[in-house]
């Protein structure tokens, strides 16, 4: 049986283009946060989990090593974990961490996302994700993976046009929430006609149906059932992890059904007990770069039926004061600071169930759920959080 | 700390791996190790891999290879540094209760990447030590010349150290680079980063290796006498080279104190039977004998060259020949468990110990002059 | 001498590789230099899979029957892709495919041409699911995935 683990506080930093600080200092922004927030000092952690895109998104290969004061090495040396699983990263990094506790061996642990997108070329560096003998010459980064999957999702749907609407409507519904976000990156009021106006990138995704660029970077502190009663008075308690690959061959598998969100989130609801996500969860920080995602993952997550998604955002399902409000933090849409992007929604979905959301809040927020995805549309990683142990 | 054990391991040759992709060598290995264990798929639960994107040339490297880790719809986190670190979260995923076995895998193709240099002198920052030219060699060969001037011994003890390893290797069948070296030859090979000469360092080779691990009951049904995880630890140092004591070891210290508590080790240098440690830089093992404490401190040197640490004395120090001779860069952590396992079952081979060992150490290191390091121990029952 | 700026350094760091691209693709390779599209079959599920592989990613077997596809096939899903970014191969725009090549399992990457697309939407509306396909091979041929120049719809 896992020992129990909980969040117990969250660190960001104001994301966006951050071309007032270096890596390392970003870094200790977040670290900063983390720790004045949980009122734990640096010398007390014991061990460290960090993370973030391919080390060339930086140019700097085992960025950890460079990172490492800002983590708090220099004070005295601790345990330094690197995790790197492309846009799920983050979420790995929260797993890790949850691990290390999980396993009876650390009490307080920290798990630090990161990146600063503006240092690379992101599309350039993600078109080396594929190998350089078949597939690199056609997919290029992000936009192209994910591109070919939202077409695929969109021909597969019993309605075309009102999964095309409702994407739309999510992108909107998204960037309003971002206005309540001290965080977000990009803050923008917009309509449904904005993005069906804004230019296409790569069919069918138009500029605004897209995630930005963002730096940024986060931190957590996971604790022993010990410590998170004594540094939280309401701890945010990890009740399920899952997590899903697909193949490497990008056309090996169809996406609708995407396997690995299928198999991510059911091991999670598993663990955790839960039988009707829509109903059981109070709140869901998907990750979601490009709008039409949310439909899949509502299908693949088993909140609706399948090809019906459109139906839940027409029916304001998702929105703040509907049932299961999706990404109530302006989510991946406002703000992709990749290496960060998964463990902000860990962050967001732990906020949530302390109560500590401030403009965020769902309100009685009980139980949330935190997602992440990447790869060549390849990982889903899937965590709950609760606020009873 | 609960039991995690160690049911099955495989490696690739040197020059076997050439001629196979990334992918490839991650699914032999991959498929080896569960063969060997007779698991069947399904009962695989998660696998940790290990792979550098910068020594791929590909983003993301993991992706590349996700299935070919058995990884199919299962949970398969990567981790970057040392894969002696991936070996250490797989364990922590069995000590959690959550999974029961666990697949670790590890794999660099230093021939299809840039040299060893050109990799570490990207791992410093881009404003200070990168320009000034420092990577793992040159940080290393400062750190040899203060060890020199510290300690008697001199280019000798150096060589002789090289010529320990490369002579073990000759008897290890999946070595890149072996030989029985004279002390003049290896005192005679060019220049790299002065006073560390060709054959002090370490060359860059093409490997994988797998280790699949069960909790307790699980490895007494895969395996009739598992290798045992006794206790593993890990550590960092701060960055800043300017700062560090290159001699102090101290993040090799942090790390030994863990696993030993964890183990039960309480005197390392009559407890452990054999050592399989990672010194890229043959003047960094009587280094890390001493932050391991199989020594008294300011005795590495001469602890190296009194027949104590020789594949037949009492305490064999890298029988397999380590990484002088065999350097498949982040693989080569969780190759140091591999060896130390084969030296343990006694199936080893040409370069088994005598004396049926039952606790070993393996150890690992990256990062300038040693900025990180791994602790593990094993015993068999 | 322009003012050198201090909060920032910039520079392009490019890096030489040299890929083993394995036995397994080296054939497929070579049947591309020879204009031939081939596949391998998983002994265990019988799904046919290409590029031809070494090993069957759901089942974990080696995968060891080779045959030879047609260069004719389906579109499955495609985008159009509008947007630079550094080491790109081409200039946009330009649409990318997955195509169901007749007799495989599994979908084909390629690029698809022979569509006009100054108005992306309209080139969309003409790229039906199912639209079919057949590839444009380059006259001269040195066992690269480039040897298929593209994907064009055939009436």
């Amino acid at each position: 049986m896992p020992q129990p683990v909980a969040i117990v506080s969250v660190g960001q930093t104001k994301h966006g283009r951050r071309d007032d600080v270096s890596f390392p200092e970003l870094v200790r922004e977040a670290v900063q946060a983390c720790l004045v927030d949980s009122g734990v000092g640096i010398e007390e952690i014991e061990a460290v989990v960090t993370g973030s895109m391919p080390a060339p998104e930086e140019g700097v290969e085992a960025p950890e090593l460079w990172l490492s004061e800002a983590v708090g090495m220099g004070v005295r040396p601790r345990p330094l974990l690197r995790v790197a699983t492309c846009g799920t990263t983050g979420m790995s990094v929260a797993q890790a961490a949850y691990y290390h506790v999980a396993a009876g061996l650390y009490d307080l642990v920290l798990a630090v996302g990161m990146e600063k997108m503006y240092q690379g070329d992101p599309q350039g560096v993600m078109t080396t994700i594929n190998d350089p003998m078949i597939q690199r010459p056609f997919l290029g980064g992000a936009l192209v993976f994910f591109g070919l999957q939202c077409q695929e999702y969109l021909v597969a749907s019993s309605k075309p046009e009102r999964a095309r609407e409702a994407a739309a409507k999510i992108s909107v519904r998204s960037h309003r929430a971002a206005l309540a976000n001290p965080y977000a990156h990009i803050k923008q009021d917009i309509e449904t006609a904005d993005v069906l106006n804004s230019r296409i990138v790569c069919y069918p995704l138009h500029l605004l149906d897209c995630c930005p660029v963002s730096d940024g970077a986060c931190a957590l502190l996971f604790a022993s059932e010990k410590r998170a009663k004594q540094l939280a008075s309401v701890p945010a308690w990890v009740k399920g992890v899952g997590y899903a690959g697909d193949e490497y061959w990008i056309a090996d598998k169809h996406w609708v059904p995407w396997e690995s969100a299928r198999t991510a989130s059911q091991k999670a609801y598993r663990m955790a007990g839960i039988r009707k996500p829509l109903q059981e969860l109070d709140v869901a920080e998907l990750y979601v770069p490009f709008s039409f995602m949310e439909l899949m993952l509502y299908e693949d997550f088993g909140l609706c039926e399948r090809g019906r998604a459109y139906e839940l955002v027409e029916a304001g399902v998702t929105d703040k004061g509907g049932e299961l409000p999706v990404v109530p933090s302006g989510g991946v849409l406002c703000t992709n600071p990749i290496g960060a992007t998964g463990l902000i929604r860990v962050g967001e979905a732990a906020l949530q169930v302390m109560g500590r959301a401030e403009g965020r809040q769902v309100p009685g927020a009980k139980t949330s759920l935190a997602h992440a995805l990447g790869g060549t549309a390849q990982f889903n990683a899937v965590m709950i959080l609760s606020q009873t142990l | 700390m609960e039991r995690v054990g160690i049911v099955a391991v495989a490696q690739t040759h040197h020059n076997q791996a050439l001629s196979q992709t990334v992918r490839g060598l991650v699914y032999q290995v991959s498929k080896e190790a569960l063969t060997q264990a007779d698991l069947p798929l399904e009962r695989l639960d998660t696998i940790v891999t290990c792979s550098s994107d910068y020594w791929q040339g590909m983003g993301c490297s993991n992706v590349f290879y996700y299935e070919a880790a058995a990884s199919y719809l299962k949970d398969s986190p990567k981790t970057e540094g040392d894969s002696a670190n991936a070996f250490a979260y797989a364990c922590m995923r069995i000590l959690s209760g959550i999974h029961r076995t666990a697949l670790v895998v590890a794999v660099t193709k230093g021939s299809e990447a840039p040299s060893i240099a050109t990799l570490t002198n990207l791992a410093c920052d881009p404003f200070y030590l990168r320009p000034v030219g420092i990577e793992e060699t040159a940080a290393a060969a400062l750190q040899a010349r203060l060890s020199l001037e510290r300690y008697d011994g001199g280019q000798e003890m150096l060589a002789q150290v090289a010529r320990r390893n490369l002579r073990n290797a000759i008897y290890n069948p999946y070595a890149h680079r072996r030989g029985d070296f004279s002390l003049a030859e290896i005192m005679g090979s060019p220049i790299v980063a002065d006073p560390l000469r060709a054959l002090h360092c370490a060359p860059s080779s093409d490997g994988a290796c797998a280790i699949l691990l069960a909790d307790e009951e699980t490895a007494r049904q895969l395996h009739p006498d598992p290798v045992w995880v006794l206790g593993f630890g890990w550590a960092a140092e701060g960055y800043d080279l300017g700062e560090r004591d290159f001699l102090a070891t101290t993040a090799l210290k942090q790390a030994a104190q863990e696993a030993y508590s964890r183990a039960g080790i309480q005197d390392p240098r009559q407890e452990i039977d054999v050592v399989e440690l990672v010194a890229p830089y043959a003047h960094q093992e009587p280094l890390w004998y001493e932050g391991l404490g199989l020594c008294l401190p300011g005795e590495g040197w001469r602890f190296s060259h009194e027949g104590v640490v020789d594949i037949e004395g009492p305490l064999p120090v890298n029988p397999s020949g380590g990484v002088l001779a065999n350097n498949p860069y982040m693989a080569r952590g969780l190759m140091r468990v591999v060896e130390a396992s084969l030296q343990l079952w006694g199936q080893a081979g040409p370069h088994q110990v005598k004396g049926s060992p039952k606790k070993a150490l393996a150890h690992s290191t990256y990062g300038l002059a040693g900025q990180a390091h791994t602790v593990i121990v094993l015993a068999k029952e | 001498m322009p003012e050198e700026r201090l909060d920032t350094i910039a520079e392009t760091v490019a890096l030489p590789y040299t890929w083993t691209t394995g036995p397994t693709l080296a054939r497929f390779l070579e049947g591309l230099k020879e204009g031939k599209i081939l596949a391998t079959r998983c002994p265990q599920c019988r799904r046919v899979l290409v590029p031809a592989r070494h090993f069957c990613p759901r089942c974990f077997v080696d995968t060891e029957e080779w045959l030879e596809l047609s260069d004719r096939g389906r579109l499955r899903t495609y985008t159009i892709v509008n947007y630079k970014y550094a080491g790109q191969p081409k200039p946009p725009p330009y649409v990318i495919g997955v195509i169901d090549l007749e007799g495989a399992d599994v979908g084909f990457v390629h690029y698809v041409g022979g569509i006009d697309l100054t108005d992306i939407d309209g080139a969309a509306r003409k790229l039906e699911p199912g639209l079919p396909v057949k590839a444009v091979w380059q006259q001269e041929r040195h066992g690269r995935i480039s040897d298929i120049n593209h994907f064009a719809p055939v009436s």
